[in-house]
């Protein structure tokens, strides 16, 4: 295969409150290939978009801070980059649409502003070249009559086409590798629907690599090639998207996947992972999802775990992966009995 | 419930309307209204939960509001146990608001800050004269919330020190707290973070059963909502367009809106590959309908008479009710069909007027 167009090495986050140390990233690594749709999975709390935003330096400092690791960009460490390379690679070679669009358009700017300024900044064009192509990327984006809506304000706009314009504007300058942080988490599932088909046709078109940031497994199961679930700062199961849904290594990914209503389908009551989500001020020791494992052993998982290769390139972080592997042992919680 | 063998409706819905007036200039003047909700009628049965879905702008939280006139509507009649609630007397309504109670979205902006969980529900029972002496009010508390799965040690503590999962509990003792009949759960889990959304849904799921509660189950979550669901209503531009019990409803829709909004559920399976019907466009704004059929804009198959005339919710299969002129080949005629929801090959994209 060839080199990963973006790779983080044991990456670590840290923010330091008066209280304590948050370890909002523990040593993360994955990597995304050009034309490549990694999905990144986590609940809130899980350091998903944290991560995301340390790729592009945008960790507020203080109080946060990148304490190790490397974020290889076509070769290049993003984490000792100068923060003058950084503004050249963000929005140009790295964009980033969030979950909000209204929150991230600037009210009193038009739309075509507002794309305008992201094509002269980082290219030699005048704004004559760069408002065509503004328009041309509200076209490619599906913004039915482009040349009038360039001059509609945010608020004209309803939510799947606001979150259109923010496309728009994150693939003017075409970058190689785009983070798509909860996209459509905001939308109705209908006009889901439309910008989900949008990404996967402009990626195909643009060839560039997608990292989606997301909770929604059916997203996942559409949008991914590869996958990367993370728990409490941690990537804990990293594989190919068919993997992660037919034969899960981690329990935490069973967990998930076993409590999930399905259309069609009628159960009782769901699957459950008991317990609560971690607050990121205070991870468990040892294997972070212990507490709340169903196949939790001591003392051994009262251990920090590694984030080992089980089998092919499937790899999860957990001592009883290869019993899971195996089919000795089933990770997923049991069918809850009801107390009356 | 189908171990229910008398059903008599505890929630009668007839024609129900919520308009919102849209005012402008200096002297306010009415120059239109979002009609959010815009003639809706529905009965729900005692001990029968009644899911209502639906995009943003439908109408399905102004639904559930107006039904415990927490909105005031604007017109129409909801009948509770029999006793008419629209234009009733504040004083008279009171009473009735104890046997119906309403569990939000988000619970922590719907819980006082400076209030610990004991307090909160110790005011819930005050409120409703059901405080009777410190024991007994005391016992209650820590019984609510040993029912909705925390400790009653959790009492003495304050909503930020509990995680969303567990806020939701408490929204749920709150409400529980007066002892209702009927509860309208709006959005109840869908702030919640995957692996906790399962457990609100069984917890509510179990308290329906052992209390034999009915629920209003508003959501968005069609997934979650056929589960929890003896019937869903699908909601359009403040319409009803189809009502149906929940396995016929996801087996066989009737109405191409209902079509369309279960293809575009994503599946959480990469080896289910099925085929999207991607509907064109927004959702038209709800103060302008669109005349005819609201749905015709957007739909694969608008006919002449759909942009004329207007299609009543009527009866199509037995308990199966929806508001389309050929609701009988909804399915039939989804593109890409092979006649089964599931089952779709190619993928359909949809005219409209946008793409």
């Amino acid at each position: 295969m060839s080199d990963p167009l973006l790779r983080l090495d044991d990456l670590k986050t840290y923010f330091h409150t008066d209280e304590a140390v948050v370890r909002a990233v523990d040593g993360v690594s994955y990597e995304v290939h050009a034309g490549e749709t990694l999905a990144v999975v986590g609940e809130s709390g899980s350091g998903k978009s944290v991560t995301a935003l340390s790729i592009l330096r945008l960790i507020p400092q203080p109080p946060g801070r990148i304490e190790g690791g490397r974020i290889l960009f076509k070769g290049r460490d993003l984490v000792t980059a100068s923060e003058a390379e950084m503004r050249r690679i963000r929005g140009a070679e790295i964009s980033m649409i969030f979950q909000e669009p209204m929150t991230s358009l600037n009210p009193v700017f038009t739309c075509g502003e507002q794309i305008v300024e992201a094509v002269v900044l980082h290219e030699r064009v005048d704004r004559r070249a760069a408002r065509r192509r503004a328009i041309e990327m509200l076209e490619l984006v599906g913004i039915p009559s482009a040349a009038q809506r360039a001059d509609a304000y945010p608020h004209q706009l309803s939510g799947g086409m606001r979150q259109r314009v923010m496309i728009a504007m994150a693939l003017a300058c075409r970058p190689s590798v785009l983070i798509a942080d909860e996209p459509t988490t905001a939308l109705d599932v209908t006009i889901q629907a439309q910008i989900l088909e949008l990404l996967k046709r402009l990626q195909q078109e643009i060839g560039m690599a997608v990292i989606l940031i997301t909770h929604d497994l059916g997203v996942v199961a559409e949008t991914a090639d590869r996958v990367a679930v993370m728990y409490a700062g941690q990537v804990v199961e990293y594989c190919d998207v068919r993997s992660a849904f037919a034969r899960p290594l981690h329990p935490y990914t069973a967990g998930l996947q076993a409590s999930l209503p399905r259309l069609g389908e009628t159960r009782e009551s769901l699957r459950v992972i008991p317990g609560n989500v971690p607050n990121p001020a205070h991870f468990p020791d040892g294997c972070r999802f212990h507490p709340r494992c169903p196949v939790m052993i001591a003392p051994a998982c009262l251990e920090p775990q590694t984030l080992r290769i089980i089998d092919d390139d499937h790899a999860a972080r957990c001592i009883r992966a290869d019993a899971i592997a195996a089919g000795t042992l089933d990770p997923a919680p049991p069918e809850q009995e009801r107390v009356p | 419930m189908t171990d229910v063998i008398v059903r008599t409706p505890l929630v009668e819905v007839t024609d129900l309307r919520t308009w919102f007036p849209i005012r402008k200039g200096l002297f306010s003047r009415v120059v239109g209204h979002v009609k959010a909700v815009d003639g809706v009628s529905f009965t729900v049965d005692a001990g029968e939960v009644l899911g209502v879905v639906g995009e943003s702008g439908c109408g399905k939280t102004t639904t559930g509001r107006s039904i415990l006139r927490l909105i005031e509507p604007t017109s129409g009649s909801v009948k509770f146990d029999g006793q008419e609630l629209v234009g009733l007397p504040r004083r008279d309504l009171q009473p009735l608001r104890r046997q119906m109670q309403i569990v939000f979205q988000d619970p922590y902006s719907s819980l006082n800050p400076r209030m610990s969980i004991g307090t909160a529900l110790t005011e819930a029972l005050t409120v409703h004269g059901l405080a009777r002496g410190r024991q007994a009010t005391h016992d209650r508390v820590e019984e609510l919330l040993t029912l909705v799965g925390l400790s009653p040690s959790h009492a003495a503590r304050y909503p930020h020190e509990f995680s969303g999962g567990q806020r939701q509990r408490i929204g749920v003792a709150r409400a529980l707290a007066v002892s209702p009949r009927l509860i309208v759960a709006d959005e109840p889990v869908s702030a919640l973070d995957v692996s906790i959304q399962a457990q609100i849904v069984n917890l509510l799921r179990d308290l329906q059963r052992r209390l034999h509660l009915t629920y209003i189950f508003v959501a968005h979550d069609l997934s979650v909502v056929e589960h929890i669901s003896d019937r869903v209503a699908v909601m359009y531009l403040g319409r009803i367009v189809e009502l149906a019990p929940s396995r016929a409803l996801y087996r066989s829709p009737m109405h191409p809106y209902t079509v369309a909004l279960l293809s575009a559920i994503p599946i959480p399976d990469p080896d289910r590959r099925r085929s999207r019907i991607v509907l064109g466009g927004d959702v038209p704004s709800p103060s302008n309908p669109p005349a005819g059929c609201r749905f015709h804009p957007r739909c694969y198959m608008a006919q002449a008479i759909c942009r004329t005339d207007d299609p009543p919710l009527r009866e199509v299969a037995p308990g199966h009710l929806s508001a389309c002129h050929f609701a009988e080949q909804a399915m039939a005629m989804a593109p890409g069909k092979d006649g089964e929801a599931t089952g779709w090959e190619e993928t359909g994209r949809l005219g409209g007027t946008e793409p």
